[in-house]
């Protein structure tokens, strides 16, 4: 028997279910806030970013950091960390053809990468005329890794968001490239901790693990049996190194306006990016995170974690861009949110070497009692958006 | 007095879209109602008989709504009438669509399907005939037949926008106004015979110069100036 | 005498606005409908094809206003497609002013209505629309919901299908190419129009004139649907008032349009411009006698 585990505690999350008045977020998703109209942090971030921002003044502070980092010797002047998404694509195209930088892309591979995601990635470097270094992990650790962040951590993407965050730093330090420019920056576009709205970086000396790592850091996967050595490629370099080298960690979001849609239309025009032809499961879009066989899990944990699945994370941020009013999102979330990711469920569970019945023992012991009833056989969630739920 | 008098009346026989054709009097400011009550037909200022779709229900839905025997009255009154699409194979002695119809026989002759295979090229023709297609004066030696009929204004080889699987074979040459060429056959795609106009092709959806011949059909019966 | 090709100007919507996507997706907004239409009406289009592109995805369909607004003064033929259920959707979409009804998602779900809708209105008024998507395998398969969802039907199967049915069209939809401009896929285009005995009017990749030119001659499509390279190219030129995001609902991606920016893979032309390029290459296709005002 697996374990329940205690997601009030563990994630600090608030009793009563709330939803933003806005969009589809409700107060589950760890470190939001919601204000005393009933508005989520993330649109209120939202409404300041399409009404308060100079976003000329903005690109001029980009343009200053840039030259800031031109170099004369011909080396890498700037590290953007790439998936082959169209966001990432974005950011390093423009940064390279807009901006004239020398830039140097990271990429760190996913779980298993899909077909798409493999062509969309090869096209960046391909078509979009880009120097990639792709960072693949020993498989079999990997395969162990998210096993055990499947079931401690209750999300088998942690071992690719270790890697993600920390291998391009790694890269930095080993081609003394101090800049590193990522996309948005999700805790401030999404929801979570707003005390890095108004600035352009992040700090990797502080919140790290908090915001990256659930709480729990590679270094740490020691305590579960895992050896120090094979843990390398997944750690954070020494902070000295980092500071030796002058690291700094920017986001793009914060000096040209975030609109992931625009982003699309970008790649599709210069770096040979493509839909998926069909949408992801859990969700109506066809043109975000695509890269990796089992992130249906990821969301879908999230899902029963949170009550807040795949389509409620795509439709609010699309309500905040303006795209979808409320009621469409709403709409959407009802349709597709929770939605099971069958596709690739017979690889997942080869891939973590666990049995479809273990599988849901996992799933069960992170539906918290705030969120769930069950209700005859099936498992209903308490609170929905669209006010469906067993206690609505 | 019935408030329809006066007006023109679209025959309402439950046979496509009348609402174009309404359109396109009001657009150009002639009062027209849609009507379903054979009532409504003697005192009409003019009769337009619209319709897509088949020939046999058509003419079954005509005589179950009491219509045909007015509109014989009408047309025999000299009175102004336009048949559009189905509303001019109707006005054929008999169709051959699905079995054999008769229609109103007010225009002797055939309405007859196109061919699957071009009569002349032997390329499949795909059927029906959707879109645009010219539509020449017929040349029979009868001078400018378009003169004083609907088609005054129009040039020889206009395109016109058509919408039909089966065409009308009239027995008297006279008739055609104009002929059309499809699936290799040169076929009547409009006629005038006495106040009867008709044509195979919308004039309501062929943009501007179908207009005109609503415009000019109107001004032969003195409905606008 | 060759067939005359009908060039047909679709438009896709979304709530208020005319909306344009890449592969059916990230709908950007790029202006009012009915303006664009006029415009399409008045340069010589010979159709103009309405969708609501998210009807089915929010089961509502929004058009009627915006057709009553279009057939009050053009007069040619307007098909209105998205979230079309029932015969009743059919008669309201047709009272509103449409000639012709594109149904996918309904079709799908019960073919029936195709024949019953065929007998009640006529088959011309029936076009069937269908969203195709090429499998790693060659093979095309039908969707729907804008390529969302998976039927498992093959596109040939399901043409030969709804032929036999009494539709009266096919509007032909290339999912993959949809909104890339690289090109119409013509084989799927030769595939489907060989295997039926119905127009089939071919949709999704035009990028410029020759591609127009080429699923007609080598696609053998009996008509043509363009979006981009109108809507573009029209973007490019009417007053500059009417780009004034104020204008729009909030509903929707006006940044596109904010930005001034124009879409690299695009060649815009008008339709003047499309069918003088036919023309050229000795395709028949209606010309208007008040040819527009071709930019150089």
């Amino acid at each position: 028997m697996v374990e329940n585990k205690n997601l009030l505690k563990k994630y600090n999350l608030p009793e009563k279910v709330q939803f933003c008045a806005r969009c589809t977020i409700s107060n589950q998703r760890p470190r939001i806030t919601l204000d005393e109209e009933g508005v989520c942090s993330a649109c209120r971030y939202a409404e300041y970013k399409y009404t308060r921002v100079d976003w000329a003044k903005r690109e001029e502070e980009l343009r200053q950091l840039l030259k800031r980092y031109k170099r004369s010797d011909g080396g890498y002047e700037v590290i953007v960390p790439v998936s082959g998404g169209k966001d990432s694509a974005f950011v390093a195209h423009d940064l390279k053809v807009k901006y004239g930088m020398n830039v140097l892309t990271v990429t760190w591979s996913p779980h298993l990468y899909t077909d798409i995601g493999f062509k969309n990635f090869q096209n960046l470097i391909q078509v979009g005329g880009l120097d990639n270094i792709l960072g693949t992990p020993n498989g079999i650790i990997h395969r162990k890794l998210t096993k055990l962040a499947f079931d401690i951590l209750g999300d088998p993407f942690q071992p690719f968001i270790y890697g993600q965050t920390n291998f391009p730093l790694q890269m930095a330090v080993k081609y003394n490239v101090p800049l590193i420019m990522y996309g948005e920056n999700g805790e401030v576009e999404y929801g979570g901790d707003m005390k890095n709205a108004f600035k352009p970086c992040r700090d990797y000396r502080t919140d790290h693990a908090k915001h990256y790592f659930s709480g729990l850091a590679p270094e740490d996967l020691t305590a579960y049996g895992v050896n120090r050595a094979d843990l390398l490629p997944y750690l954070a370099p020494p902070v000295r190194e980092l500071e030796n080298n002058h690291t700094e960690i920017h986001f793009y979001g914060y000096y040209k306006k975030w609109v992931p849609q625009e982003n699309y239309y970008y790649a599709v025009e210069h770096t040979g990016f493509t839909a998926n032809p069909i949408r992801s499961e859990g969700t109506y879009s066809k043109y975000a995170s695509l890269d990796d066989k089992i992130d249906g899990y990821h969301y879908y944990l999230a899902y029963i974690k949170f009550g807040l699945g795949r389509a409620t994370s795509d439709s609010a941020h699309e309500i905040r861009d303006r795209h979808l009013t409320r009621a469409e999102g709403v709409n959407l979330v009802a349709k597709y949110d929770g939605e099971f990711p069958a596709r690739n469920f017979k690889i997942f569970l080869e891939y973590c070497g666990i049995t479809e019945d273990y599988f849901w023992q996992v799933i069960d012991s992170w539906r918290s009692p705030h969120l769930w009833k069950k209700v005859g056989q099936e498992w209903k969630l308490r609170h929905t958006v669209a006010g469906t739920g067993a206690e609505d | 007095m019935r408030s329809q008098c006066g007006r023109v009346a679209i025959i309402d026989y439950g046979m496509g879209n009348l609402f174009s054709v309404k359109q396109a009097c009001l657009h150009i400011g002639v009062q027209a109602e849609i009507t379903a009550d054979k009532d409504d037909i003697p005192c009409a200022a003019a009769i337009i008989l619209p319709g897509v779709g088949a020939f046999g229900q058509a003419m079954h839905n005509l005589d179950e709504l009491g219509f045909i025997q007015p509109i014989l009255d009408y047309i025999r009154g000299g009175r102004p009438f336009m048949g559009i699409c189905l509303g001019m194979q109707l006005l054929f002695t008999e169709s051959e669509e699905f079995g054999t119809y008769p229609g109103l026989g007010v225009i002797s002759g055939k309405v007859c399907r196109f061919p699957a295979v071009d009569l002349k090229t032997q390329a499949a023709v795909k059927v029906p005939q959707v879109g645009w297609n010219q539509i020449r004066r017929q040349p029979l030696g009868r001078g400018d037949c378009w003169n004083g009929s609907a088609l005054e204004r129009v040039t020889d080889g206009e395109y016109m926008y058509f919408v039909h699987s089966f065409f009308c074979r009239p027995d008297d040459a006279g008739v055609v106004l104009s002929v059309s060429e499809y699936g290799g056959i040169d076929y009547c795609s409009s006629l005038k015979s006495g106040n009867v106009f008709a044509s195979q092709f919308h004039p309501e959806k062929s943009a501007e110069i179908g207009l005109e011949i609503y415009r000019t059909f109107f001004e032969g019966a003195n409905l606008r100036s | 005498m060759p067939k005359h090709i009908r060039v047909i100007a679709r438009m896709d919507i979304k709530g208020p606005n005319l909306v344009k996507g890449i592969h059916l997706e990230g709908l950007r907004v790029l202006g009012k409908p009915e303006q664009f239409a006029r415009h399409y009406y008045e340069t010589g289009a010979d159709e103009l094809i309405y969708v609501d592109v998210v009807a089915s995805l929010y089961n509502r369909n929004s058009l009627a206003d915006i057709i009553i607004r279009t057939a009050k003064d053009i007069f040619i033929p307007l098909t209105v497609g998205g979230g079309i259920r029932t015969l009743k959707d059919i008669r309201d979409v047709l009272r509103a002013g449409a000639d012709k009804v594109a149904l996918n998602t309904a079709a799908v779900k019960n073919p029936d209505i195709i024949k019953e809708a065929a007998v009640k209105f006529g088959s011309s008024t029936i076009v069937i629309s269908i969203e195709a998507i090429k499998h790693p395998d060659g093979g095309y398969f039908v969707y729907t919901d804008n390529g969302r969802e998976y039927t498992g039907k093959p596109v040939m199967d399901w043409a030969k299908t709804v032929c036999a049915l009494g539709a009266g069209e096919i509007l032909l939809v290339s999912v993959d190419r949809e909104g890339t401009g690289l090109g119409y896929d013509i084989e799927l285009t030769r595939q489907v129009s060989e295997a039926v005995s119905i127009p089939v009017i071919a949709c999704g990749g035009a990028g410029n004139p020759a591609h127009v030119a080429q699923v007609i001659t080598q696609g053998q499509a009996d008509a043509v649907s363009l979006a981009s390279v109108l809507h573009y190219d029209y973007l490019k030129q009417r007053p500059a008032q009417d780009l004034n995001p104020e204008h729009f609902s909030a509903e929707g991606n006006i940044e596109y349009l904010q930005s001034g920016r124009s879409n690299s893979r695009i060649q815009g032309a008008g339709v003047g411009r499309v069918k003088e390029y036919l023309l050229s290459r000795g395709i028949a296709c209606r010309y208007y006698n008040k040819p527009e005002v071709v930019n150089a």
